[in-house]
């Protein structure tokens, strides 16, 4: 009976053992993977941050940009409502993980950034080491969207980008609000609207050697802008020198 | 027979041919390229330019412009501007440019004035000179109008405990942007970049 007793605490003993020595294999394999993980997310983020830093300093070297900027991928959706814009204060471009996720192709890449670099660039400007150039920006936010939308197209152009990029990744990424008079931000179409002119203004190239006809979403943006380009057409047609109402 | 046989078989490839035509996503064509820049040959704006910023040297070009010009006056985006050169300028004893040469550039981005004080600006870029690589001069000159949002901000501020006079400095608007002949400005020819 003993003998008996002594055999089955054993085989319990041996069994937790056994147990035991797994558990911890398990463990060792979870932790392993969650590291495999980070790491492989950190390696995707370096590649994303070094893609951004080369198309940045791109834009910055073919415009002879003189100020020193940044550009920071940031893997967080957005900006929090109560952080101050860092491309003003600290100009540092930052990309967030919930725009860059609209992003197909460099020139799209190169869009956003440009559009970062003209308000950091501005906030250079002025009197303050250019604190007075921030306040006005942040003051006029809608006025500045569109003057950066228009240099970003120079600024492309310059660094070898198709600007039409600007738009497909306007019209992705930004939605259409009903009104605009009391908003901090003009209309999505109005700011398509008014970068197709200045293109087919300045850079006629561009859409007379349309690389983006097939593409889907540029399709989207001609399929809905049909009434601000006849606006467009009329102007051209008459030769009139009046800034469009573009809604 | 064979006849026959050969009419069937085209009048059912037509037949085939025209469904998949019809049945093909149709792209949709920009009429207004298609009206106003079709056959027209535009040059590709893009200039590879290898840079070379090494270098500090730059010479110093003092410009005005030809004829007055006025933010808020019949001035468009992309339209072309002339401006005179103001000395003669020498690059190791020879003469690059000289006094009342005719240098081309373009009206970039123009800024209007705003409220609260905020001033109209004008971006001239695209400076072309004769016999200077434009890759080599300085991108682009901004002339902005009187900016009045100095004393506009610190104003409103200051009304604010008496409501409404606060928000009526919104009403203020900023200075125009006027580049007049006599208003000289430098750009900069950097020969070793």
């Amino acid at each position: 009976m003993f003998k008996k007793t002594v055999l089955i605490l054993m085989l319990l003993f041996a069994g937790a053992l056994v147990f035991a020595a797994d558990s911890d294999k398990e463990t060792i394999s979870v932790t392993e993977s969650e590291q495999i993980s980070q790491e492989s997310e950190i390696a995707k983020e370096q590649s994303i941050q070094s893609k951004i830093n080369d198309i940045g300093s791109k834009i910055l070297n073919a415009n002879k940009i003189q100020d020193r900027i940044v550009f920071l991928y940031d893997t967080r959706a957005e900006k929090s409502l109560l952080e101050i814009d860092s491309t003003v204060t600290r100009r540092q471009v930052v990309l967030y993980d919930d725009m860059y996720k609209f992003t197909q192709n460099d020139d799209e890449i190169a869009a956003m950034l440009a559009r970062g670099i003209v308000t950091a660039q501005r906030s250079y400007m002025g009197p303050v080491n250019g604190y007075s150039s921030a306040v006005k920006i942040k003051a006029a936010p809608k006025k500045f969207e569109m003057v950066s939308d228009k240099i970003a197209v120079d600024y492309m152009v310059k660094a070898g980008f198709n600007p039409l990029g600007l738009i497909t990744v306007i019209h992705k990424s930004c939605p259409q609000k009903r009104f605009d008079r009391f908003s901090n931000k003009n209309l999505t179409s109005k700011r398509l609207a008014v970068i197709y002119e200045y293109i087919y203004t300045k850079y006629p190239y561009f859409l007379a050697n349309n690389t983006y006809i097939e593409n889907e979403h540029y399709q989207n943006f001609l399929l809905t802008s049909q009434h601000n380009r006849k606006l467009l057409y009329e102007k051209i047609k008459t030769g009139s020198k009046e800034e469009l109402d573009y809604e | 027979m064979n006849r026959l046989f050969l009419s069937c078989l085209i009048i059912m490839a037509s037949i085939l041919c025209f469904q998949m035509n019809c049945f093909a996503g149709e792209i949709i064509k920009d009429e207004l390229v298609e009206e106003t820049l079709k056959g027209k040959v535009f040059e590709n704006p893009y200039k590879p330019y290898k840079y070379n910023y090494e270098d500090v040297y730059a010479i110093p070009i003092r410009l005005a412009v030809i004829s007055n010009i006025n933010s808020e006056r019949e001035i468009q985006e992309g339209q072309d501007i002339v401006f005179v050169v103001q000395n003669n300028v020498y690059h190791h004893g020879h003469k690059i440019a000289k006094k009342g040469d005719r240098v081309y550039a373009k009206v970039g981005a123009i800024l209007k004035s705003g409220m609260n004080g905020i001033p109209a600006s004008i971006i001239f870029n695209d400076f072309k000179f004769e016999g200077l690589e434009s890759g080599k001069i300085t991108d682009s000159y901004e002339k902005f109008g009187q900016d009045r949002s100095l004393w506009v901000y610190p104003l409103k501020w200051l009304l604010t405990p008496l409501p409404p006079t606060g928000t009526l400095t919104n009403l203020i608007k900023g200075g125009h942007a006027k580049l007049k002949t006599r208003d000289v400005f430098e750009v900069y020819y950097h020969p070793n970049w």
